[in-house]
């Protein structure tokens, strides 16, 4: 008897906790926050969320909070939790460093649904859910062309610390060269910070010196590196967001995340009452993943054209570009 | 063959470590400066990230990097005004309002850069200069003559204060004011101007190698010198508070830096040693710094205010 | 000495008054000096002598009061405008940079010829003549930290002779010197005034005042009580100025047997702080009714034998020998049982606890036994008659024995200390610069409860660097330098040249044995 109702005491506050979430949803104006650790304007990894977010904004009602330049994760941790406290419907922390903090912090807040990238770790909790780019994609298009734009035989790339999605795109765009030409002498300077610009302008130099003449590099450092290859007008391939403006005069083509794409789907597990649990991912085939090639730059069409092929195998499935 | 690209590589490697040695070497001849007048300033990464944006928006505006330098050092003289205040009038504890003025410098850099900017956009860097015969040396040529201007800014300055330190009156009243400001009072000298003026010009430099690293990376963006500001400091202890000693330290720190990033381009530091590897400038650092520090004292009277007859 | 001027004083300051909140520092004083006068200014610590001085150094301005140069009003601002006046100050604490050499503190705040740029070999030029004129020996080039104290005061009087001082203020200035070094220093502030200065000369130490002086002011809270000349008066007339009284400046001494060796020290080796010997090889005897006091220039080994007779620095080798017993390599706490009480020289970092109330500092010793401590618990009421009592035995001036140590006087913090030692009737009495920075009431009071301790037949050893002090309290006079005991000479026997000799290693007396 008693366990009896127990069960139903149980089912009725299930039940009453996920209503408001459920019910309510269609048309009230949603509210989330991002924690990220960079400028919202950096044109690469803090940016990307943002006009993701931006771009879902048009379609439905959302009150976006957004704490940007938060590279001390104490300081994230806090405004996380604050925004959980304030009642968000969802908080997006921007960052894979974050995730030691969000494990804390999410268990605290049941009614809070957190979303983590870039990350393919839930913690086993239901208010969390991850999400990444398939980054190896953009980079594997990248390698392939700049292999056959470089004439010297050899391509660059200056990375931030070979972790995670940092690491994905570098190894994509290193097995995309090699891909491409067998024989390429690809070099990567993992120069071993996200923020050293001045460093990461050296590593390009280093690189260029070394006869790399196309040149790549991720994180928000590769300001500094962008500035070099433009001083010697060496090609550069972006990734994260769109960084023609830094140097229209050299980037051939950039990778760009269209968060939007999972941001819409979390939005709609949302919608359904799921608050986590789930993982996401934005890729070629998705369309979060785009390749925006710059008007501006003289590509020759052949590469031009090999790069498009590339995408379409990516999309097809018949070119492997990760490790997985 | 071999041997010509060995040769290649150590030029490359000495011009790299020169170019990165330069906003340190700007910073730490400031700092060492108003340390000899006994004012340690730990605000100096906040003043070249306000003089970097200071720079970096008057390039972006006027196009002309000269006017960007000005505006760099302009900006770091004003924060020494206000640090002097704080620091000598107020008589605040100069460990704490140094860091106030980093926490300063890094939120006000970056807020101003959103409002009066936004997007990251590229400006006109110093181009390297070309002297006519030893710019086209073979070897020597590139790893000393083909530096942008603010390079022989840097290393030129170090002879000036070596020279304003040691062979004028301004230079003994600041080193005598450094250790004994008792002794300097009781002469007639004014601790309080002779400081003032230290800090000022300090923060002036400091100003000045924000601007030189914003315009020599030809951008800006937050947190742009990544707290180069704090190694500086720590390379005016490295320089034991001499000029030349602080060009040594802060050549050595980016000529570390240099040979770490090519070993890592030429393959000699696996992978997975590459972030240990990029520790290397901070631990010869230390390293140095305990020596350093054994051999050689620093002003006696760095961080304490003085009051007349107190 | 020599003949006083009748003209118009160089120097003279008229009823100068200054206040600093709750004291009244300088009140009315009148003070001149003429031209080629030693005149001192005397008097105890707070007397007002220090205020009056940076009155004239432009240090402080006075309330009230006027002060002339040469018979005209002059306002004293800062001390670059009083050294543009010719006054010169050579401070107790010497105003030198350590780090730069002799001639760049001589150039410090000088208008240079080359205009921004400094001039150093003409500056070390004049230096050198002012050198020879005067024999202050001294090398421009030197650095001032490679500089024996002797020689930093004579670049502290070649900074004032190169800027022309006419009036030399002199605070303190024999306060670091051995014997001879003020003998020859001496001679050299009487050169100064032949040649027509004036020299203001502070100082506590009498016999001094009499041998240099023409004249003396003496000074007692901040108000003039007398001004005399050194062939109308004695020591005694000037302590009596001083202090407001009689004053006995040694104890009576009853004649008393010594007896039994009480403490002795064999080859005993110690180690200074930066791992130096600084105690070498020294030996010792001190018998039951005795003073021996030990002598010498502080940092000659002094404070490391002090700390290694209390067991505070454990010797490298060699025997210390208290009352029997070989207490060689014990703990503090087990040698003061032994029988042995320790006045250390610094009062308020080894001596007493600042933050302390009275009754607190005097139960240090002896907080954890019965009759003050009962199962664990202090009992104040045994604690505050026994306090009670020591206050008054010892002529503690202070509101109550609640009140915090640190709110006394020098004196009395030491009376406090004396009473705490002395009560534990010790067997061995070591007392490290009793009287340093106390005034003369006081220190009369520590001699002559030192001295009743010899009565009553403990071994004392005094260790001062006030030859004064020695010279009144022991029966014995052993001279230490560079860790050493150059000598032991019997009171009798004892002058200040023979002491001054052996203080610095140029003489060695032969070690009696007893």
């Amino acid at each position: 008897m008693k366990r009896s109702y127990l069960y139903l005491a149980a089912v009725l506050s299930a039940l009453f906790l996920l209503a408001p979430s459920s019910i309510l949803a269609a048309g009230k104006t949603l509210r989330v926050a991002i924690i990220a650790p960079s400028a919202r304007n950096d044109l690469a990894f803090t940016q990307s969320i943002v006009d993701g977010i931006k771009a879902i904004q048009k379609e439905r009602p959302i009150e976006l909070a957004i704490t940007d330049g938060t590279f001390v994760v104490e300081d994230a941790a806090a405004a996380i939790r604050d925004y959980a406290k304030k009642g968000f419907d969802l908080v997006i922390a921007h960052g894979s460093q974050y995730g030691g903090s969000l494990k804390e912090i999410a268990p605290d807040f049941p009614n809070t649904a957190f979303a983590w990238g870039t990350s393919a770790d839930t913690f086993g909790l239901s208010n969390v859910s991850s999400y990444e780019a398939a980054s190896d994609e953009g980079g594997y298009v990248m390698g392939v062309m700049a292999a056959a734009m470089s004439k010297k035989g050899g391509v660059g790339v200056v990375g931030p610390v070979e972790v995670g999605a940092a690491k994905l795109y570098v190894d994509g765009f290193v097995k995309g060269a090699k891909a491409q030409n067998p024989k390429i002498r690809a070099k990567v300077n993992y120069i071993g910070s996200f923020s050293d610009v001045a460093l990461a302008a050296e590593a390009a130099r280093a690189l260029m010196a070394s006869g790399a003449d196309v040149l790549t590099g991720t994180s928000q450092m590769v300001v500094g590196a962008i500035g070099a290859a433009r001083a010697k007008r060496v090609p550069w391939f972006a990734t994260q967001a769109n960084q023609t403006e830094l140097a229209p005069e050299i980037v051939v083509a950039s990778q760009v995340y269209k968060w939007e794409v999972v941001l819409k789907k979390i939005l709609a597990d949302l919608d359904k009452g799921i608050k986590g649990g789930r993982k996401y991912q934005i890729n070629l085939a998705n369309g979060g993943i785009v390749i925006e090639f710059n008007d501006g730059y003289k590509l020759a069409p052949k590469v031009k054209e090999l790069g498009l092929k590339t995408i379409a195998g990516i999309k097809d499935g018949s070119i492997k570009t990760g490790n997985k | 063959m071999a041997d010509s690209l060995a040769v290649l590589i150590i030029v490359s490697t000495i011009a790299s470590g020169i170019r990165l040695a330069t906003p340190f070497l700007l910073a730490s001849l400031g700092e060492a400066l108003g340390q000899r007048s006994g004012v340690l300033n730990l605000g100096v990464d906040g003043v070249m990230l306000l003089g970097a944006f200071g720079a970096y928006y008057t390039v972006l505006q006027t196009n002309n990097p000269y006017y960007g330098l000005l505006v760099g050092i302009g900006t770091g003289l004003v924060l020494g005004v206000f640090y002097g205040f704080i620091t000598l009038n107020l008589r605040a504890e100069q460990g704490v309002s140094g860091i106030g003025i980093y926490l300063f410098g890094l939120g006000m850099s970056d807020l101003l850069f959103q409002k009066f900017v936004g997007t990251p956009r590229p400006i006109l860097p110093f181009m390297p200069l070309h002297f006519p015969v030893l710019s086209d040396l073979p070897i020597v040529g590139e790893m000393l003559f083909q530096h942008s201007i603010i390079v022989y800014i840097a290393f030129g300055l170090v002879p000036v204060m070596s020279f304003i330190l040691y062979k004028t009156t301004y230079g003994l009243n600041i080193r005598a004011i450094g250790e004994n400001p008792e002794a300097a009072d009781s002469l007639g000298v004014s601790v309080m101007a002779t400081r003032y003026s230290a800090i000022i010009i300090g923060n002036g430099l400091a100003g000045l190698a924000g601007a030189a690293l914003a315009i020599e990376l030809g951008i800006f963006q937050q947190n742009l010198t990544n707290a180069m500001g704090f190694i500086a400091i720590a390379l005016v202890y490295f320089g034991a508070w001499t000029p030349t000693g602080v060009m040594l330290g802060s050549f050595l720190f980016g000529l570390v830096q240099a040979i770490v990033l090519q070993c890592k381009t030429f393959g000699v530091i696996p992978r997975s040693a590459s972030d240990l590897a990029a520790m290397a400038p901070a631990i010869i650092t230390i390293l140095a710094l305990v020596v350093v520090a054994k051999r050689f004292k620093q002003p006696a009277a760095l961080t304490k205010p003085y009051v007349r007859g107190g | 000495m020599s003949q006083i001027n009748s003209n118009t004083p160089m120097l003279q300051m008229r009823g100068i008054t200054k206040r600093f909140p709750g004291v009244l520092a300088s009140d009315n004083v009148d003070f001149d000096v003429r031209a080629g006068e030693v005149h001192t200014l005397l008097g105890e610590n707070g007397a007002g002598k220090s205020t009056l001085m940076k009155i004239l150094y432009g240090l402080y301005q006075q309330d009230e009061g006027e002060i002339l140069l040469h018979g005209k009003p002059v306002r004293l601002t800062s001390p670059a405008h009083a050294i543009a006046q010719g006054i010169g100050m050579i401070h107790q604490h010497f105003m030198l940079v350590p780090t730069l050499t002799v001639a760049e503190n001589v150039a410090l705040g000088l208008k240079s010829s080359r205009g921004p740029l400094t001039d150093l070999k003409t500056v070390s030029r004049r230096i050198t003549r002012l050198s020879k004129t005067f024999g202050l020996q001294v090398y421009p080039d030197a650095y001032i930290w490679q500089l024996s104290v002797g020689e930093r005061q004579r670049v502290e009087i070649i900074k004032a002779l190169y800027r022309d001082a006419s009036i030399l203020i002199l605070d303190e200035p024999t306060a670091v010197l051995t014997p001879n070094e003020v003998d020859d220093i001496f001679v050299i502030f009487r050169k100064l005034v032949r040649d027509g200065r004036g020299i203001i000369f502070i100082s506590h130490k009498l016999q001094e005042v009499l041998d240099l002086s023409d004249r003396i002011t003496v000074l007692r809270h901040g108000r003039v009580t007398g001004t005399t000349t050194p062939d109308k008066s004695d020591r005694h007339d000037l302590a009596r100025l001083m202090v407001g009284r009689e004053v006995k400046l040694a104890p009576d001494k009853h004649q008393v047997e010594p007896g039994e060796p009480l403490l002795v020290i064999e080859d005993l080796f110690v180690y200074g702080d930066r791992g130096k010997q600084a105690v070498k090889g020294l030996n010792l005897k001190v018998r039951s009714g005795e003073i021996l006091g030990i002598a010498g220039i502080s940092g000659n080994g002094q404070r490391e034998l002090a700390e290694a007779i209390a067991g505070l620095r454990r010797p490298k080798s060699g025997r210390i020998m208290i009352n029997g017993h070989d207490t060689t390599g014990y703990k503090p706490g087990q040698i003061r049982k032994i029988g042995l009480s320790y006045v250390p020289e610094e009062r308020m970092k080894d001596g007493a606890i600042g933050e302390f109330d009275i009754k607190e500092n005097l139960i240090l010793l002896n907080h954890n036994h019965n009759p003050f401590c009962k199962k664990g618990f202090l009992c104040f009421g045994e604690i505050c008659a026994h306090s009670k009592r020591l206050v008054r035995e010892y002529a503690v001036k202070t509101p109550g024995i609640d009140t915090m140590t640190s709110n006394l006087s020098g004196g009395n913090i030491q009376k406090v200390i004396m009473a705490r030692e002395l009560d534990a009737e010790p067997k061995v009495l070591l007392a490290s610069q009793p009287t340093r920075g106390v005034d003369i009431g006081a220190a009369e009071y520590i001699h002559e409860r030192i001295a009743e301790q010899r009565q009553q037949g403990t071994a004392s050893i005094v260790i001062s660097e006030d030859l004064d002090e020695v010279m009144a309290l022991s029966d014995r006079i052993a001279v230490m330098f560079d860790g050493q005991i150059m000598g032991i000479i019997e009171r009798d026997q004892a002058t200040r040249e023979s002491i001054g000799l052996l203080m610095t290693g140029e003489t060695q007396a032969p070690v009696e044995t007893v």
